[in-house]
């Protein structure tokens, strides 16, 4: 792998990116109509993730109700065939286990759960394929298919991963990057520097983590307004639906 | 394969990649993405266009543009810019590098990425070309542009979309900038590619595409450089394929890969015997001994310290080491090199061969005797045979033509194959095509390998340049810095940017008045006494000294190291350079700087009167010389006086002087012995090197005299202090970076080592042996070996000793466990080197490691990766290794110079003995020579007692000698140069 060169000198990195740009970013919202209360696909570059929301509904046990606000519950589950290779991954994995957790503190936060008092908001995500930044895209999932399903949220989480590799801070790693740096992925309320996540499974030196953070934060609106479009464009669509009927 | 673009934004769209890869024997489909972009640049100054698209990188910078608006002519006069294709790269990577031509050179992504892909360290030098901007290379990234990027059309192989890819970039850039500028003159783009069929379709689709060889007739100078055009499987005609003396070929990869997994191959690094180039050793884990490898089939076409992939032969094949010299020169010197691969000529079955009549008779002769002692049977070691090799050490290589392989009559200007003969004589000839055989004869010549093909007795090479005359003092000089891997170069224009631009102007600023944080938290000790000590004209002072009596009975001893990384900052083109010197090289007549002599010699020299900045480390030591109390601070100094090691010797000595400077010198005297005898104690070896002295006339800069190293006792009281330092600097930094920490160990020798010595004591001294418990009983011991009737021997002994040593070795401190820190030699459990910054990295990365640990700066990234500074540090492990052959072989040189001027008789010790010569070291001269059975006496007499390490024969007057190891002798010592590789040697005969 050290045979790799993710960033030449002549400042491109492997996938001809330069240090600075984020991956192609595409997301649809309700793609799920019929089958939850709000969903979403995103890809990010060659990440593909599809969120269901159900709820605000009843949980299903009653030691689940909170009566101060609406529980969050992640449901996480990676397709076998989401790598290159073959591999069936186990629910229970530590990884996949501390990326649930990661999630539903995140979301526990931005939605506004003391109007849902004893209810259970259920997210499902289902990872297509990886390729780098898999928290990032899933966070950015969630988001948009909360709006869809209408839960009050205080703003949009966007989400992004960033990596450095010696001195030059790397926007938006894919899965070859992802493999040789550390990454750190953050994320941030609506068009703010108030970061609702932040994750680094690595170690990242203190004298460039403002100016790295300083980029991913930049990055994360630039996708808050990229999800906005989307959200518009659908609000949009079902409005005129509306008119016509 | 068809993939579609998707516009992303402006100037951005994206496509996908699709390959297949095997992984585990299975297929495995992977997608990319590819990017493609329109802002890269075509780095022509000649270009108008391109400045508007180029984007700033994370630092603001903005690309440069460095193929020149005038670039070379041609011989017709036209301008051009060269493109390279793969091939060219790989096998003319010294060409490239050549000042005489190749200048404006495109290197396309494309063939970077192929590069890469077969050779790093060819990719790295055409990185350095790149990246030193004097030559104008450039890389075009051409497939992440838009305009040049292409798809694999179906049915496509690799390697002919790639070629296309070139292609593609050669009619963009022809386009790009002679379409559209028309403000210049046109600049001609020149495809150079050496394979046929590519240069066809070029020349049809338009393209200026050339060979090689077409290429450099073009050029003005092309005469010249004509020679240095590389072999290829052309130049030399190839052979009779059905030889039945070709080499066995390598094994597959696929072979290797499964044969060392099941653990029937193993690898391992190839170690050509000393005395006998017909055999080698691989030092293997998986066995005690090393697998030996005789014969010249066995081993295969590998060089000397190639890493190499072994085969273990049945056991019947096994054999003992053998006790007879064999070089190189001896066999073989008549072959002719043009007739060695002639195809037409008749009488070449004999002498092609590759296993040649001579050495058949020689494995004959060993294999007779290997029969005779049956009852050896412990002695016997597995041998081995090659199979592949993982990686060539190949590199420059100095030698000289063979006058016998130049054919007499100059038939014009057709060149001719001649052999090269090399100063390491653990190496073959190298075989060279040139047209100035004659010119060349009897000069120190470069040449490079190319390749050894298995039908061929000889590897190819090709000439690259010439040092000077044979014997000339800078032809050897150079020779010597070159065979050693010494960067010797001046310093390049952007290394010497980064020093201070006050120059030699530069004074220590103002510590009172200044705004710099930094320089804030430097401590002011410009109070103190501080002097230092070292060799006569000394240039480069890095360490001073003081001490003071504290009022409490204790003593306060400073040690202050010259403040190198205050001027070197990490990721500097000036640290690069020091990074990659690794370590200042001694030469006889020469030094070869680490750093600049700006900083070396001045600025970070801790001269005297004049303020320095330092850093400190000091001590409060009690009356027994242990540690109370330490501290390590950066500071400003003023030295009082520099000493030499003698003055300062005369100084403390003279009772009359009472001054207070004289009075903290002999205190550091006095403590520096007590720590002396701590670390004897604590069992601290004493090992001897028959080191020796040149002195060189004054006038003449002739070499006159030879003297054998002696040492005073303030040379060892500079030497307490430095390791006391050097051990309180390793604890400090262990304990603030306890995974990267730059620390030094010296492992205990395995007791193998020793054994052959042992074994030789055992038979030559009864009584005496070497035990190696520990470090204590090993110096224990070695004072017990003394010879009553020869003073001599205990040293010799400790020089025998220091052979079988491991060396010692830099390493950061993740890579062992804490008890395998222990430096052997010194006896202490953690040792680094700090007191020299600047003529060793090593101390550079402790100062800033110190520095960080102190919290004075942030430590550097590179130095807290565990990664970065395992690359640091093998690099630097072997400039240092390097370092010391070239100071030795300097001092070996002009040994030999000195020895020419005065032949005479001599004490000598007899270390070795084989069954057809002995070894002779000469302590007077430090050094050691083979003299062999012919010049002994008569062979045939000859009888090797291999218990008793004796060899018995008749000498040429007919009286009946017996000499073995140990033996004081007198020999005759005269230098002779030796007509075959040119290399002046010490000649000993034994009286």
């Amino acid at each position: 792998m050290s045979r790799m060169e993710l960033y030449s000198p002549e400042g491109l990195r492997i996938d001809g990116r330069r240090w600075n740009e984020l991956r192609r970013f595409e997301s649809r919202i309700n793609t799920h109509p019929n089958s939850c209360d709000g969903s979403s696909y995103v890809e990010q570059g060659n990440t593909k993730v599809i969120c269901m929301v159900q709820g605000p509904m009843e949980p299903s046990s009653r030691s689940q109700a909170d009566s101060a606000g609406a529980t969050i519950e992640v449901n996480l589950s990676v397709a076998s065939f989401s790598t290159f290779e073959r591999k069936k991954r186990s629910k229970s994995e530590k990884r996949m286990v501390e990326m649930k957790a990661t999630l539903e503190r995140t979301f526990q936060q931005s939605v506004m759960c003391h109007l849902y008092p004893r209810t259970l908001i259920s997210i499902d995500i289902h990872v297509l394929a990886q390729d780098g930044g898999l928290l990032a895209s899933m966070a950015n999932a969630v988001t948009l298919a909360l709006i869809d399903a209408g839960v009050a949220m205080y703003d949009y989480v966007s989400c992004i991963s960033v990596g450095l590799h010696d001195q030059t801070p790397l926007l938006d790693l894919n899965g070859l990057e992802e493999q040789d740096i550390s990454t750190l992925t953050i994320g941030v309320i609506g068009k703010t520097e108030k970061l609702a996540l932040l994750m680094l499974e690595d170690k990242m030196p203190l004298d460039h983590l403002e100016s790295t953070l300083g980029i991913a934060i930049a990055a994360t609106h630039r996708i808050r307004d990229l999800m906005d479009d989307e959200v518009r464009k659908h609000g949009n669509l079902r409005s005129s639906k509306l008119a016509k009927n | 394969m068809i993939s579609q673009r998707k516009r992303l934004s402006s100037g951005l769209s994206v496509t996908s990649k699709v390959f297949v890869r095997s992984r585990n024997g299975k297929a495995l489909k992977i997608v990319r993405e590819h990017y493609l972009r329109n802002d890269i640049p075509c780095y022509s100054e000649a270009c108008n266009k391109c400045h508007e698209i180029i984007k700033p990188d994370a630092n603001g910078e903005l690309p440069k543009f460095i193929l020149s608006k005038d670039p070379n002519k041609l011989k017709d006069g036209s301008k051009h810019y060269i493109i390279l294709d793969t091939n060219i790269i790989l096998h003319t990577i010294d060409l490239l590098e050549n000042i005489q031509c190749f200048y404006d050179v495109i290197i396309p992504q494309t063939v970077l990425e192929e590069v890469k892909n077969r050779s790093i360290p060819i990719y790295q030098r055409l990185r350095g070309l790149v990246k030193s901007e004097d030559k104008r290379f450039v890389v075009f990234h051409n497939e992440f542009n838009e305009s040049t990027y292409i798809n694999r059309l179906k049915n496509e192989s690799i390697n002919d979309r790639n070629d296309r890819a070139i292609r593609k970039v050669a009619s963009w850039y022809n386009t790009h900038l002679n379409d559209n500028n028309n403000s210049h003159e046109n600049i001609k783009i020149i495809l150079l590619c050496n394979d046929k069929d590519n240069r066809l379709k070029a020349n049809s689709e338009g393209i200026n595409a050339l060979s090689l060889l077409e290429y450099i007739d073009l050029l003005p100078n092309g005469e010249d450089l004509r020679d240095l055009i590389p072999a290829d499987s052309n130049t030399f005609n190839d052979f009779n394929k059905d030889n039945e003396t070709s080499f066995p070929e390598y094994y597959s990869d696929a072979r290797i890969m499964a044969g060392i997994k099941n653990g029937t191959l193993y690898q391992g690094i190839l170690n050509i015997s000393q005395y006998n180039f017909l055999q080698g050793t691989v030092q293997v884990p998986a066995f005690k001994k090393p697998l030996l490898i005789i014969g010249s089939k066995n081993l295969n076409r590998a060089f000397n310290s190639d890493s190499v992939i072994v085969e273990l032969l049945p056991k019947d094949k096994w054999r003992e080491p053998s006790y007879t010299i064999i070089e190189e020169t001896s066999l073989g010197a008549d072959d002719n090199a043009e007739d060695a691969d002639s195809i037409g000529d008749d009488d070449i079955s004999g002498t092609n061969g590759v296993v040649s009549d001579k050495e058949r008779l020689l494995l004959a002769q060993e294999a007779i005797n290997a029969t005779n002692a049956q009852s050896e049977e412990r002695r016997l070691q597995p041998t081995a045979k090659i199979v592949g090799i993982t990686r060539r050490s190949w590199r420059y290589y100095v030698g000289q033509i063979a006058p016998t392989s130049v054919i007499g009559e100059d038939s014009g200007n057709s060149s001719k194959s001649c052999f090269v003969i090399l100063m390491d004589k653990l190496l073959p000839k190298i075989r060279i095509r040139t047209r100035k055989s004659k010119e060349y004869l009897g000069q120190r010549i470069v040449i490079s390998v190319d390749s050894w093909p298995s039908n061929s007795r000889y590897p190819n090479g090709h000439f690259v340049r010439s040092l000077g005359e044979i014997e000339s003092a800078e032809a050897e000089t150079e020779a010597l810095l070159l065979e050693h891997d010494v960067e010797y170069r001046p310093f390049a224009k952007n290394v010497l940017d980064c020093l201070p631009i006050e120059g030699d102007n530069w004074v220590v600023p103002d510590l009172k008045q200044t705004d710099d944080p930094q320089l804030k938290k430097r401590i002011d000790l410009r109070d103190k006494l501080v002097c230092s000590i070292d060799p006569p004209n000394c240039v480069d002072i890095d360490d001073a000294l003081h001490a003071k009596r504290l009022s409490n009975g204790n003593y306060e001893v400073g040690v202050h190291i010259a403040d190198v990384t205050h001027f070197v900052k990490p990721n500097t083109a000036l640290d690069q350079e020091g990074a990659s010197r690794g370590t200042s090289v001694y030469l006889v007549d020469k030094r070869i700087d680490m750093l600049p002599m700006l900083l070396g010699t001045n600025l970070c020299s801790l001269k005297p009167y004049v303020d320095r900045f330092a850093f400190s480390v000091i001590w409060e030591l009690d009356e027994d010389a242990n540690i109370i109390n330490v501290n390590f601070m950066k500071s400003v100094i003023k030295s009082r006086e520099a000493f030499s090691y003698e003055r300062a010797q005369l100084r403390i000595d003279d009772k009359s002087q009472t001054d207070e400077l004289t009075d903290s010198m002999r205190v550091l005297l006095k403590l520096s012995k007590k720590l002396k005898q701590q670390r004897l104690d604590a069992g601290a070896l004493n090992l001897a090197s028959p080191e020796v002295k040149v002195h060189m006339d004054s006038e003449t800069s002739d070499p006159n005299e030879v003297e054998i190293k002696k040492l005073l006792e303030t040379n060892s009281l500079v030497e307490e202090f430095m390791l006391l330092a050097n051990i309180s600097v390793a604890r400090k930094i262990y304990d603030a970076y306890p995974q990267t920490a730059m620390l030094r160990r010296h492992a205990p020798p395995p007791a193998t080592n020793f054994e052959l010595l042992n074994e030789m004591l055992n038979a030559r001294k009864p009584g005496m042996s070497i035990s190696l418990e520990s470090s204590k009983a090993l110096a224990d011991s070695l004072d017990r070996c003394e010879d009553p009737n020869d003073s001599y021997f205990n040293t010799l002994l400790r020089i025998m000793s220091t052979r079988c040593m491991m060396a010692a070795e830099y390493f950061p401190s993740g890579s062992f466990g804490y008890p395998e820190f222990k430096h052997y030699g010194l006896a202490v459990d953690i040792y680094t080197h700090f007191t020299s910054p600047i003529r060793r990295y090593c101390d550079v990365v402790a100062h800033r490691q110190l520095a960080g640990a102190i919290g004075y700066e942030n430590l550097d990234l590179s130095h807290r990766d565990k990664n970065k500074m395992e690359l640091i540090v093998k690099n630097i492990n072997r400039r240092h290794r390097n370092a010391q052959f070239a100071g030795r072989a300097s001092i070996e040189y002009y040994v030999g110079q000195v020895m020419r001027n005065n032949e005479s008789v001599h004490e000598g010790y007899v270390i070795k003995c084989f069954n057809n010569g002995i070894v002779v070291l000469v302590p007077k001269f430090g050094i050691e020579g083979l003299i062999k059975l012919e010049l002994l006496g008569d062979v045939n007499t000859a009888d090797y007692n291999e218990d008793k390490f004796e060899l018995k024969f008749t000498d040429l007057n007919g009286n009946k000698r017996i000499v073995g190891v140990f033996d004081k002798v007198l020999v005759d010592v005269k230098s002779v140069k030796d007509e075959i590789s040119g290399k002046r040697k010490a000649q000993l005969l034994l009286k």
